[in-house]
């Protein structure tokens, strides 16, 4: 981990996750994380998409006057989802049916632009497409587990194999409806940001309203 | 005059989490027996099961944050094990309580912490994740037995009667609006909307704490109750369990929001006073 150049890559995994610690691109990860393949699909395309623009943020990051920094890299990210979704209806048409609006919708994903912002402006091109293919993958590993969870217990299925029969054809595994709403993966990824920070404490933000012990509280009138 | 001749202060002792509990507690006694007579031993394992998943999961949380065990959980098990109709599996039933035990009391820290009554987090888990759940199957007489114990809360203060003159008022305004005159008195029969409306809406926890926060929080409630209640196509009278959970979550989801309402309005008020004065 001594490795600056493996440690922009592995440290957005948990330590710096997008999701769990910046709790930026919540939207995206309630819609898609129903069943594991748009889940895989939505990763992978995010994944392209942020190391496409973070490179060529990049590359122009001398050129770029400030006052139009937000038009220019909106409009490389644009771009490339829109290079993005036509890949998806060309070789994956039912998945991008499924998928509907939400590959189009990571021009909003605040991952790319806030690692855009915040990294590949002020970075070469090398760190900008490890930060960004890190962050991708940090962002594909809350994806997946969430949707791990929320597939079988909403619908016994894994990848659409039918792996718990269920009680309407028969089975014994009676699916439960919450899984497939999003609040589930609301509570799901709560859960998520509790377990990390409990084994990482040094990730807990400090109370904005402290409730104050009974001796402090008179001390403090 | 001595001052062994003047009346001592009355001071009442302050009410802690415990009594709290207790006096909840108390109040559900007569609606449990009136759920017992009708219910029979049926009503056992599902009350068993509650008070033993209660106990459990405080346990738990009690040791993780090395804090001394509470009770209060046993109030939300009775209400829970009061409102799940019957026939529901038991093991949907410990689920939904378990999920409404940590999710709406236990990871906020305790019980007056949250926002949200357990029982209420349960039992929506519940009707949302397993559908097709009958009908509350407890006749009148459970929601009669809801009226003393409703009124014995109300005189020690647990329950707001602005809640409950609010939750009144907005229930029968939508009744009136949408189905006339004629469903309004049938309201007081419905065990899912007395016992809804004593135990899960007003649940001093998730309910609003200003006083105009109260009246507009029961306003919020009684109206949604009834709106649910008619768009499902039945009365007051038949208060379907789904629209009283759902109101009460919507209503305490709104609570706090409607509290800082009322203190807002309390800040232009004074600040008027001052400018005045």
């Amino acid at each position: 981990m001594s490795n600056p150049r493996l440690r922009t890559l592995t440290a957005p995994l948990i330590d710096e996750n997008p999701i769990t610690l910046q709790i930026l691109g919540i939207c995206s990860a309630l819609a898609v994380t129903t069943s594991l393949a748009t889940a895989l699909t939505m990763s992978l395309a995010l994944i392209a998409v942020l190391a496409g623009s973070s490179t060529a943020i990049s590359l122009i990051r001398h050129h770029l006057p400030a006052s139009i920094r937000l038009v220019v890299q909106i409009t490389i990210i644009a771009s490339l989802v829109i290079v993005a979704d036509q890949f998806l209806r060309a070789f994956a048409f039912e998945m991008s049916q499924r998928l509907s609006i939400f590959v189009g919708l990571i021009v909003t994903n605040c991952v790319v632009l806030g690692r855009a912002e915040s990294f590949a402006l002020r970075n070469p091109v090398g760190a900008s497409l490890l930060d960004a293919i890190g962050n991708g993958l940090g962002y594909s590993l809350i994806l997946m587990l969430v949707a791990l969870i929320r597939e079988p217990l909403g619908s016994g299925s894994l990848f659409g194999w039918q792996v718990l029969p269920l009680a309407s054809e028969g089975g014994w595994f009676q699916p439960l409806g919450f899984m497939l709403l999003a609040p589930s993966a609301f509570v799901l990824i709560g859960l998520l940001i509790w377990i990390i920070r409990s084994l990482r404490p040094e990730q807990v933000e400090a109370d904005d309203y402290p409730i104050l012990s009974s001796d402090s509280g008179e001390a403090g009138r | 005059m001595s001052l062994s001749d003047t009346p001592l202060p009355r001071i009442s002792r302050p009410w802690d989490a415990h009594r709290v509990t207790l006096a909840l507690c108390l109040a559900l006694v007569l609606p449990l027996l009136a759920a017992g007579l009708s219910r029979g031993a049926a009503l056992l394992p599902p009350l068993l099961l509650a008070l033993a998943l209660t106990l459990a999961w405080q346990a738990v949380f009690a040791r993780l944050r090395q804090r001394a065990m509470s009770w209060d959980g046993i109030e939300s098990a009775l209400v829970f094990a009061l409102l799940v109709p019957a026939g529901v599996p038991l093991w949907q039933q410990g689920l939904a309580l378990s999920f409404g035990l940590v999710m709406g009391a236990l990871i906020f820290g305790a019980r007056g912490r949250g926002f949200l009554s357990p029982a209420v987090v349960g039992l929506s888990f519940l009707l949302i994740t397993f559908p097709g759940i009958g009908p509350l199957d407890l006749g009148g007489p459970v929601a009669l037995a809801a009226l003393p114990a409703g009124a014995g809360l109300i005189w020690l203060g647990l329950l707001s009667w602005r809640v409950v003159a609010g939750f009144g008022l907005g229930a029968a305004l939508l009744a009136l609006l949408l189905a006339g005159p004629a469903a309004l008195a049938q309201g007081l029969t419905s065990p899912a909307l007395m016992l809804g409306l004593v135990f899960l809406i007003g649940d001093p926890v998730a309910g609003a704490s200003t006083r105009l926060g109260r009246w507009t929080y029961g306003l919020l409630g009684g109206a949604l109750a009834a709106l649910f209640a008619l768009s499902a196509e039945a009365t007051l009278g038949t208060m379907p369990l789904q629209a009283m959970v759902s109101a009460a979550l919507l209503a305490s989801i709104f609570a706090p929001l409607l509290d800082q309402l009322a203190i807002w309005q309390n800040l232009r008020h004074r600040n008027r006073r001052h400018k005045h004065g």
